[in-house]
């Protein structure tokens, strides 16, 4: 064929047509059908929600969780539950992995090489398993120790009254122990249990220490308050949040304002705030001042004025700027009391010092002065359990208990520990020694935990528990949401065919009946005392009991919903003790350190792991920490320009010297924290258990207890495990870190508005339109 | 304008043809050195497919690295072919002649060795059919032809064809040559492959058409071939260092700076392995190393735009990624070594004539622009992936694996050894054009055109 | 565009003034959607997969700084730079503005991995393990990817489709804002976040609490910002992506300026 003019303009109209064409048809070509897209690909089968809680990892949260075909598939937060309404931390998610965790304990175990060395035989549960308990408890009771995680509800009231009636005694163990602050809220509030926050209806927090975003408290129950704090619909204005805090923490970050403070003065600056208020007469309206000082008014605290107190707070100049350290104190006072509802609370590091007791009493004391005291907006009290029998406060050990315990042990007393879910020897300071005093020939030690760790490995005889998705139970949610509720827990699916795991409730039932403790514990199993007292709750006839007309559909109602309440019952409001004021300011006392070194250590509950007992699931060593998304690895964090100083960049590795101990970390500088303090997470460190927790080398992973004396304790007895400094020593070595962020400052680089990533505004005005929930 | 002395034909046949009808005592143990590397390569793709991506650096913004580095520069050097013998062929220059089948087979051979890269760094190279090829009628889903994707290999096999019929062409006078230089066998083979060849005035004159035709037909091919390659990064609208209206000429211009360097440096090479003083000459050499600095600067006129264009938009995560490329370690250290590699070693060696002359010199600079070259390609892919857009918080560094360092490695190993399998089978140069080329110093006017004037081989 | 046959179009906000950086949602997408465990070594090699991730940005100097927190997923763009590169069409727009990946297609070139401008899609470099009891875990509504592939957000298309399934079949209503938020069939990741930063609806219903924004949006363009009455705005908006996810500004009364350009 010839290529003349002609044909080639035919052939480019042809092929015009032909694009057209396609063009044409591509609507057709694009409406793909996916798989995804057809209802038919959905798996065949049922799925059902189930009402249970969230277990220990998640601290009081209802769940509801995703059962097919016998597995549990999701878990997530009970809509109905009045803790968590429907929504759930970090942690939610871990009792799913903690069920079908390939390093679970099978069935009974015994050991077979020396103690500690992890060697055991499995051994069946009848007639030896079984045979050796009942031997041992017969002949060992006396003193005895049950240490437990922290429990309320039937399983704590079953362990406490197991203890007694074997002649020994029960401890809840904790490893950032609330004691102090449980202290300090009966010296102020004269109350047994926790308070909770209204924050969604206040317009002012101040937030002394307490990581109430992360880990603190009810933090899920507080975080979907600070969601609607800031953005709620129908608020008069969105509310402001001060944190006090000489650590950078996840509450740090999301505050208005961040006050890097010296640690252990919080009590001196709320007396400060306390001062300027009474000076100025801010307080809210109503509110007896002199009642509070003893008819002294501000003179009570004049030791306390901003213009004393300033210097020893040791505030950065530039956070002050333009203004005296003093003038700001006095802002703060004035914003404080200005934007009532205000509430102010403290926990964490703030309490955690020699003088602890006295800086948590100061700043909720607070609380009197802008009356938020029992009010919307402030802090709400919890009322006591619905069933006198049922503990609504977990019974834990304070440090003083632990090293009684200690030696207790060591001196032979004590031959007989059992241990459920608890893990001391991680989780107490090295020094108090607790894995050498339960290392004696004369002492035998039974393990209830479903999972290997410190203190199992120390066992004699493994009894492994079922873990909290397969098992009856319930909980009184401490802190509670300011009325009654009795939590529900039901077994979701049954163990997978190739674990033998016992419920570690009904063992104690069948051994204490065995051992002729009928009268304490005459139940046949922890269901059966669950019905019992479901049955005296809708004897009630309140709450959730007036919505059914018999006990049997009540359990059933509980069963789907996730437990019993009644909105109406709620705590009592206290009033402020003559003189409160003055007694605290007598209290005050710096803060003593002990240990030599340049830094502050301050330690803090992992966002994920807390204090390590979720370090075995895969999913919560993986999540990135919000601040330093790290993961997998103990980090230290350093002020930026600090580290550049002592030539230490990211991933260096450093050892942590304290009086009491060594440990490795590795180098995180953060440009958000004092230059004089060292911040390390808590939960990595273990050497017993899942090679999730165990596997990685042994110098990124490592336990910041190690780093504390026992010696120094709050004025209630607690660990003061802020109260330490530190040397921070290069061992010259470095290491990659293992975090979610990239290799290169993350930083926004925007320079015109269009790239910015997070877009801020300064108004209020432009928050219209709906607030959605 | 020819130097050397003149050849006569029979000289020409037994020293072209050396390489076929003897075996050089270097040939084999070369050959075995290669078939060693390709043999490692193999079992490291075979791994690779095996078991993942995973062995290679690539990460999370990086997700192209060197293996799309690769194949842009096999694709470059596969410029060199047409570049040599189709343009030359109708800007009728004289002293490409022995260079232009060596062109040609390199273009060959780049352009399958190219085509390995994006094959072995797809996650499921086993499904790649239905990426090239409409096979799906039953869900109606064709390749998605709005992609640069489906237009590069496209682009690529129809370059791939229609090379491959011009490396024919050129080659069928030459089969005669052997068929009638051989027996057994081999014999047989050529005697295919000469489809009857017998030099008659005819058979010349199709086969002086079909190479003219070709010339011209292959060029808006050689020229979309790269373009359309850079558009693989052009058309990135999310990677702000791609996403340029200049890479189209800017890597066409680049690939026949590398393919016409790394032409220079396989006929030197030739020249020394088979001993082809005669026919591979310094004036030879020296020509293309003159037309490699008109190229060249060419190339570094479109760098300079290049980065100019995206440094004056003054947007952050342009800078960013500029930043990255000029003060950070390493890429800093890379940059420099990529433009006094790709342009000022080579070009200043390149300025004298006695330079241009010494083969030592001349290799020197070539594979200098081959590795400056290649740098390019890696400074262009890398750091706008590296860096990319303003989230900062997920940008994180690549480094090649072993794996890949291998794999890219290897195929510099299968281009020579095709090279050389190739040289052993076919004359590296061909042989009428050369005996043309002698007898058009006589100037033989025939019509419009010069042809020879004997129609037969002795 | 197909929307005609569209019954929904589907659409998330994200309110940076509530978001905490707790990573709930992080967790709770990575049960929901069979994520492949992140082992250190992910972390290490910079491969790590969450289909939602939290950015957090320094801003300013000590004491005056800033580390803010920002959700990124996928952000379901109608003009999707993700597309029209896939030469295999493994991604692609529905109907309901999801932006769907079809894991069987994908061959894995990871070009769409390149041309995402919001850096959220995964290439699968390993196969993904799991020890064989916490395989019982796995969600069976969604497939759990080989290596070699890419994957990403899809607004947990599995619960919409169970919910579609159940709402507008057994119960015979339609699926909108009340019955979204009283079943399960929230993506999984709004679900979870306890301050409820993110929410998710239908841009149609009238009902749903992500209307307004999306109608300001929508209604005020690019050069329009200032006129918006929300504080909505489209993460790279000048790309014209027109991503169906429309985030709220962080509200910050005082500003530190310091360092921004780091
Ligand atoms: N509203 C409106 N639209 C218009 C016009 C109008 O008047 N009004 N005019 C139209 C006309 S006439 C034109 S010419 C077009 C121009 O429109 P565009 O082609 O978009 O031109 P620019 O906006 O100047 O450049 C776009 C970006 O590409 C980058 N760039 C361009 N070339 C290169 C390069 O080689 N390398 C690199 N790295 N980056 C490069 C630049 O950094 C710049 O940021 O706009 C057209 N569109
Ligand atoms: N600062 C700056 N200068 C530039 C550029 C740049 O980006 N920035 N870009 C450069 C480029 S790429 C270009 S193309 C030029 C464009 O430069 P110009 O050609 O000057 O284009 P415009 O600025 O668009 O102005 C064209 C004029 O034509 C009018 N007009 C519109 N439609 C019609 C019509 O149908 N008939 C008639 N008679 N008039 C009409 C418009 O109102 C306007 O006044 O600018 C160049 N100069
Ligand atoms: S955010 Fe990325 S992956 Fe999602 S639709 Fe947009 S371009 Fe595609
Ligand atoms: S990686 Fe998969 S989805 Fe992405 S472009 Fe390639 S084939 Fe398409
Ligand atoms: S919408 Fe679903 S898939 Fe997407 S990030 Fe949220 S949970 Fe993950
Ligand atoms: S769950 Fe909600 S508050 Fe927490 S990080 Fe995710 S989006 Fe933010």
């Amino acid at each position: 064929m010839k290529l003349t003019r002609r044909n080639f303009l035919a052939w480019a109209g042809l092929s015009a047509v032909g694009a057209v064409a396609c063009d044409v048809f591509q609507e057709e070509e694009l409406s793909l059908q996916s798989p995804r897209d057809l209802p038919e690909d959905l798996v065949k089968g049922r799925d059902n929600w189930y009402a249970t809680l969230g277990g220990q990892a998640t601290g009081g949260e209802g769940v509801i969780v995703r059962v097919m075909e016998g597995r549990a598939k999701k878990v997530q937060g009970n809509p109905k539950y009045p803790v968590n309404r429907g929504k759930q931390s970090v942690r939610a998610e871990a009792g799913l992995q903690a069920l079908y965790h390939p390093d679970r304990i099978s069935g009974p175990l015994l050991r077979t090489g020396p103690r500690g060395s992890g060697q055991y035989r499995a051994i069946a549960w009848e007639p030896a398993a079984l045979d050796i308990l009942r031997r041992e408890l017969n002949a060992r009771r006396e003193n005895m120790v049950l240490i437990t995680e922290p429990l309320r509800g039937h399983l704590g009231m079953i362990a406490e009254r197991f203890a007694t009636a074997m002649g020994g005694q029960h401890l809840g163990f904790e490893t950032l122990d609330q004691t102090t602050y449980r202290a300090a809220v009966k010296d102020v509030f004269d109350q047994d249990l926790l308070p909770d926050f209204d924050i969604a209806n206040a317009n002012f927090v101040l937030s002394f220490g307490a990581d109430f975003l992360s880990t603190w408290g009810a933090s899920t129950r507080l975080a979907t308050a600070y969601g609607e704090f800031r953005q709620g619909a129908g608020r008069p204005e969105r509310g402001t949040l001060v944190q006090v805090d000489p650590r950078f923490s996840m509450t740090a970050a999301n505050a208005d304002r961040w006050l890097p403070i010296k640690p252990g003065t919080e009590g001196y600056l709320a007396l400060s705030l306390a001062q300027v208020i009474i000076e100025e007469g801010l307080q809210a309206p109503g509110v007896d001042v002199n009642a509070l000082t003893d008819g002294q008014g501000a003179a009570a605290l004049n030791a306390y004025r901003p213009e004393a107190i300033a210097p020893m707070l040791e505030l950065p100049a530039q956070l002050h700027a333009g203004r005296t350290a003093a003038e700001y104190i006095r802002e703060l006072a004035r914003d404080f009391a200005g934007h009532r509802p205000a509430i102010a609370l403290g926990g964490d590091s703030a309490g955690a010092h020699t003088n602890g007791r006295f800086n948590l009493q100061a700043v909720y004391a607070l609380n009197y002065l802008v009356g938020s005291v029992g009010q919307p907006g402030g802090i709400r009290f919890n009322p006591s359990s619905p069933l006198r029998n049922l503990p609504a406060a977990a019974k834990v050990g304070s440090l003083q208990d632990w090293m009684d315990v200690a030696d207790r042990l060591r001196s032979g007393r004590t031959r007989l520990a059992l241990i459920h879910d608890a893990d001391p020897v991680h989780g107490l300071p090295a020094t108090v020694g607790f894995g050498g005093a339960l290392n004696r020939d004369d002492l035998f030690i039974v393990s209830f935990s479903p999972f290997m760790d410190e203190t199992t490995a120390m066992a004699d005889l493994i009894l492994p528990d079922r873990v909290f998705l397969e098992d009856w139970g319930d909980d009184i949610p401490e802190p509670g949401p300011g009325y009654q509720v009795l939590g529900m827990q039901q077994p979701v699916v049954n163990p997978l065919s190739d674990l033998d795991p016992r419920s570690f409730g009904d063992l104690l039932l069948s051994m204490a009946q065995e051992m002729g403790q009928e009268s304490a514990l005459p139940w046949p199993s922890v269901e059966a005392a669950l019905r019992e007292d479901v049955e005296a709750l809708y004897n009630l006839n309140r709450g959730t009991s007036r919505e059914v007309d018999s006990a049997g559909a009540l359990w059933n109602l509980m069963l789907q919903q996730g437990g019993w309440w009644d909105e109406r019952r709620t705590g009592q409001t206290p009033s402020p003790a003559g003189g409160l004021l003055n007694r605290i300011a007598a209290a005050a006392a710096p803060p003593d350190f002990s240990g030599r070194g340049e830094f502050y250590l301050l330690p803090f509950a992992h966002n994920s792991l807390l204090d390590g007992r979720n370090a075995h699931l895969p999913w919560m060593q993986a999540v990135p920490d919000p601040i330093t998304t790290i993961t997998w690895q103990t980090w230290v964090e350093v002020n930026a320009d600090k580290a550049a100083e002592m030539n230490l960049r990211e991933g260096d590795l450093v050892r942590i010297e304290s009086d009491a101990g060594s440990i490795t970390a590795l180098v995180y500088p953060n440009p958000a924290l004092p230059p004089n303090v060292a911040a390390t997470p808590l939960g990595q460190g273990r050497r017993h258990g899942s090679a999730y927790a165990t596997g990685g080398d042994a110098r990124e992973s490592s336990n910041v207890m190690d780093l504390l004396p026992a010696g120094a304790r709050t004025e209630s007895g607690g660990l003061a495990w802020a109260g330490h400094k530190v040397r921070l020593v290069a061992t010259g070595e470095s290491l990659k870190v293992s975090k979610f962020e990239g290799h290169f400052p993350a930083r926004e680089i925007a320079i015109t508005s269009g790239e910015e990533i997070i877009k801020t505004t300064t108004g209020e005005a432009s928050t219209g339109g709906a607030s959605g929930h | 304008m020819q130097e050397g002395r003149t050849l006569s034909t029979r000289e020409i046949n037994r020293d072209l043809l050396r390489s076929i009808l003897e075996s050089p005592r270097w040939f084999w143990p070369v050959v075995t050195v290669l078939g060693i590397i390709l043999l490692v390569a193999a079992i490291a793709i075979g791994i690779m497919v095996n078991r993942g991506l995973g062995v290679t650096g690539l990460n999370r913004p990086v997700a192209w690295g060197f293996f799309i580095t690769n194949f842009v520069f096999w694709i470059g050097i596969s410029h060199a072919g047409v570049m040599l013998s189709a343009i030359l062929r109708l800007a009728k220059a004289e002293w490409r002649r022995p260079a232009t089948r060596a062109a040609e087979v390199l273009t060959l051979f780049s352009l399958m060795t190219a085509m390995i890269m994006p094959i072995v760094h797809t996650g499921r190279p086993w499904r790649i059919l239905y990426w090239v090829f409409p096979y799906d009628f039953a869900r109606g889903i064709w390749p998605n032809i709005r992609t640069p994707l489906v237009w590069d290999p496209s682009a690529i096999l129809t370059y791939l064809t229609s090379s491959t019929l011009f490396v024919i062409i050129a080659l069928i006078p030459d089969f005669a040559v052997l068929r009638d230089h051989t027996t057994g066998v081999a014999h047989r083979v050529y005697t295919l492959l000469a489809m009857g060849w017998e030099g008659n005035a005819r058979q010349w004159k199709l086969q002086i058409t079909a190479g003219v035709l070709l010339s011209a037909l292959i060029l808006p091919v050689f020229v979309s071939v790269h373009s359309i390659v850079s558009w693989d990064f052009g058309m990135a609208v999310a990677v702000k260092t791609w996403h340029s209206t200049v890479f189209a000429p800017y890597f066409v211009v680049g690939a026949v700076h590398s393919g016409v360097s790394a032409v220079a440096f396989v006929l030197i090479l030739l020249r020394w392995c088979y001993g082809w003083q005669d026919y591979i000459r310094h004036e030879h050499i020296d020509a293309l190393g003159r037309l490699l600095i008109v190229v060249a600067t060419g190339w570094f006129y479109f760098l300079i735009m290049e980065l100019l264009f995206g440094m004056y938009g003054r947007e952050a995560d342009e800078l960013a990624v500029r930043g990255l490329q000029f003060t950070q370690w390493p890429y800093n250290a890379w940059f420099i070594v990529f433009v006094v590699t790709t342009y000022f070693i080579p070009v200043i060696l390149w300025l004298s004539r006695a330079w241009r002359r010494n083969l030592w010199i001349m290799s020197i600079a070539c594979i200098s622009v081959n590795i400056g070259m290649w740098l390019e390609r890696f400074l262009i892919i890398v750091p706008g992936l590296v860096n990319k857009q303003v989230f900062s918080f997920t940008w994180a560094d690549y480094a090649p694996s072993p794996f890949e360092i291998i794999i890219v490695g290897a195929t510099f190993a299968l281009v020579t050894m095709l090279m050389l399998l190739f040289s052993r089978v076919f004359p590296l140069v061909p042989l009428y054009d050369v005996k043309e080329g002698d007898i058009l110093k006589t100037e033989v006017k025939v019509g419009r055109r010069t042809v020879p004037a004997t129609f037969r081989e002795d | 565009m197909v929307t005609s046959r569209a019954k929904h179009k589907w659409g998330m906000v994200v309110d940076l003034d509530r978001c905490n950086g707790c990573q709930a949602c992080v967790v709770a997408c990575q049960a929901e959607n069979n994520l492949p465990i992140n082992d250190k070594n992910a972390f290490l090699q910079s491969r790590a997969y969450e289909w939602i991730r939290i950015e957090r940005y320094w801003e300013g100097e000590y004491p005056n700084v800033r580390a803010r927190f920002i959700p990124v997923l996928c952000q379901h763009c109608e003009n999707a730079p993700c597309e029209p590169v896939c030469p295999v069409f493994a991604t692609y727009h529905s109907a309901e503005g999801l932006n769907v990946q079809l894991y069987n297609r994908c061959v894995g070139t990871r070009y769409c991995i390149n041309n995402c401008p919001y850096q959220v899609r995964f290439f699968n470099y390993w196969h993904p393990n799991w020890p064989e009891r916490l395989e019982n875990q796995l969600n069976p509504d969604v497939t759990v990817r080989t290596r070699g592939i890419t994957e990403k957000c899809t607004f947990c298309i599995q619960r919409l489709r169970r919910a579609e399934l159940q709402v507008e079949r057994r119960g015979g209503g339609t699926l909108n804002n009340e019955t979204l938020k009283s079943g399960n069939y929230m993506p999984s990741c709004v679900q979870a976040c306890p301050t409820n930063a993110l929410m998710f609806g239908d841009q149609q219903d009238e009902q749903s609490p992500i209307k307004p924004y999306f109608d300001d949006v929508n209604k005020h363009n690019i050069h329009h910002e200032h006129e918006r009455e929300t504080r909505g705005y489209r993460l790279l908006e000048e790309m014209n992506t027109k991503p169906n996810l429309i985030y709220l500004k962080k509200v910050d009364k005082n500003p530190v300026k310091g360092g921004q350009h780091g």
